[in-house]
């Protein structure tokens, strides 16, 4: 095993209780949604509840309420990958996962164990990244395997095309991949874990309610695209079955810049003492 | 085996470092000696290339430990602070895992557990359960345990008992006998006399001496008690380097700077009674470069550490 695979294996391991029990919670907070929304008389009973749903909560899937109604149960069941509490409890995991891996070592000087021998910083932040990515994926797979699950439970589950939870997972994976490359970048420059996650988090809170408040007022508009909620459409992905490319594009390169970036500061900074 | 030239560090407007030239030979054990806030952790971490050097360099075997640190610690062995390891991981794994990331086979970790008495029955346990004294074993193994051909220590018997720390010396002992180097800093200037064969000396992030421990400790002064059969003669405070310190009837003590023959001529034309001279500890060396309280950090106090140095190199106790 290379020092990379050692370190991104150490990294999950110590994580490993807190991750597993925030997926566990991802899982069953997807799986509730089939029930819910069977709960309401399935497509049909959806629509009245749909047109019932105030504005400020409609503002949350960030689409239409008519295309919301017009889509139906894929619609309602990708309210679920829009939800505060889904994005809150992936982003937990997530940030708390990358800012203890790194500024929390540095903080800790566990870090040191790896940086006293023959590992250059590079390899030592290689790591970092691997357990972020591994993560991400984890948490992109665990909402659409616990929405699928939910769906067995239910008569529902022919109602569904089961192909599009692929780009919906894609599309909450390149989310993730945004979010932890701007926390490796946080992470990097930060003394401390709790520096480290309330950078990510503010940058995090700050997205989410520019793209929030601009569905509701006209006004906001021109701010949204400066939002990473702006490029997560998991309607269009759970409806349609599309991934458009410039939400593609503009996660990934996000989530890139914040990955070398954070290389970039991570091999020059001093180690906090 | 280590170079410094130059080598310095600063904190925004503290200059934790300043202008350090250090060359460490191999196959010795090299004391790195200084109060809290002298500048050797800073110096230690420019060694490992944890922090940037703000000027000059610093090289480990020819490697730049900044630029070329993965080389510079190809064969170093750190002792890491005791809180750094995993709590999570038992003290085996711990071991097992630095071992894997040295890339090199763990050769001397029977026999570091065995001098350190680190049984089988605590490295089963979790880390995070153990005494700061186990966490410094663990992590002298975790040092050494790879047979590195330089060895950093910062404080490496912090937290141990007097026995194993003696076990811990003849380790040192041992090692260098084998050709390995040893760079350790320490509070126990004991252990420092005990072990070390050079020390370096800074205050204020300077280098203000730099030589043998037997050098060092000689150039200091010593004291001399002396009881003569019939009054003490009163040209003894015309002898070079002495000065007299006390005198009760017979018996006068005495403070003899530097050289002591002077004083043993002055004598041999006197009937004495009894006399005893006795040699200068490290820790007096210290004192005299500590002792007269100026402030240590930044380099304000390494400027007058420097001033200070000419009077304490010369041998005067302040």
């Amino acid at each position: 095993m290379t020092a990379v695979a050692l370190m991104t294996a150490r990294l999950l391991r110590r994580a490993w209780a807190g991750l597993v029990a925030l997926l566990v919670l991802v899982v069953l907070f997807e799986l509730v949604n089939p029930l819910v929304a069977q709960s309401l008389g399935g497509p049909e009973g959806l629509e009245p509840f749909l047109r019932a749903l105030p504005p400020a909560f409609r503002a949350i899937a960030q689409v239409a309420p008519d295309n919301i109604v017009r889509a139906g149960l894929a619609g309602y069941l990708a309210l679920g990958f829009t939800h505060p509490l889904y994005l809150t409890l992936a982003s937990v995991a997530l940030i708390g996962f990358v800012a203890r891996a790194l500024a929390g070592e540095m903080e800790r000087g566990t870090i040191q164990l790896a940086l006293a021998r023959p590992i250059s910083r590079s390899r030592v932040y290689a790591a970092r990244v691997c357990g972020m990515v591994l993560v991400a994926l984890a948490l992109a797979a665990a909402g659409p395997l616990g929405m699928i699950a939910g769906l067995g439970f239910t008569e529902l589950r022919d109602v569904i095309v089961y192909d599009r939870f692929v780009p919906t997972a894609t599309a909450g994976l390149l989310l993730f991949w945004a979010i932890g490359g701007l926390t490796l970048l946080g992470a990097a420059a930060a003394d401390t874990t709790g520096r480290a996650i309330a950078f990510a988090t503010g940058v995090l809170v700050i997205s989410y309610f520019v793209d929030y408040f601009a569905e509701l007022w006209d006004v906001l508009e021109p701010v949204a695209p400066f939002s990473l909620f702006a490029y997560y459409d998991p309607f269009l992905a759970l409806t349609r079955g599309e991934l458009p490319v410039q939400n593609v594009l503009t996660l990934l390169l996000v989530g890139l810049a914040g990955t070398l970036g954070g290389l970039v500061v991570f091999a020059r900074r001093d180690l906090p003492s | 085996m280590i170079q410094a030239r130059g080598l310095s560090k600063r904190y925004g407007e503290v200059l934790a470092l300043a202008d350090l030239d250090l060359d460490v030979p191999a196959g010795i054990v090299y004391g790195f000696l200084g109060p809290n806030g002298a500048g050797k952790t800073t110096a230690i971490r420019c060694l490992l290339g944890f922090v940037k050097p703000s000027a000059g360099s610093a090289a480990i075997l020819g490697h730049d430990t900044w630029r070329d640190g993965v080389n510079a610690r190809r064969d170093l062995g750190y002792l890491v602070p005791p809180d750094a390891f995993y709590p999570d991981m038992t003290g085996h794994a711990q071991l097992d895992y630095l071992a894997r990331l040295s890339g090199k086979p763990p050769a001397l970790r029977a026999a570091m557990l065995d001098a350190l008495e680190l049984g089988d029955d605590a490295l089963g346990r979790r880390i995070g359960a153990y005494s700061k004294g186990m966490k410094q074993k663990l992590a002298l193994v975790a040092a050494f345990q790879h047979d590195p051909a330089l060895l950093i220590l910062d404080e490496p018997t912090d937290g141990l008992d007097p026995l194993i720390q003696r076990a811990f010396e003849d380790i040192l002992r041992e090692l260098r006998d084998r050709g390995r180097t040893i760079f350790m800093s320490s509070h126990d200037l004991a252990e420092v006399e005990r072990t070390c064969e050079r020390v370096a000396v800074v205050r204020g992030g300077r280098l203000i001496a730099e030589e043998t421990v037997a050098g060092l400790t000689r150039r200091n002064r010593r004291i001399a008690r002396v009881v003569f059969a019939a009054d003490p003669p009163p040209d003894l405070v015309l002898v070079p380097h002495v000065a007299v310190v006390e005198h009760v009837g017979r018996r006068v003590e005495l403070a003899v700077e530097r050289d002591v023959n002077p004083l043993l001529r002055f004598l041999a034309q006197h009937e004495v009674a009894e006399l005893s001279l006795s040699p200068p500890s490290l820790e007096d060396v210290f004192l005299a470069f500590y002792g007269d309280g100026a402030a240590e950090d930044g380099a304000d106090g390494g400027a007058a550490a420097v001033a200070a140095n000419g009077r304490a190199g010369a041998g005067s106790r302040r």
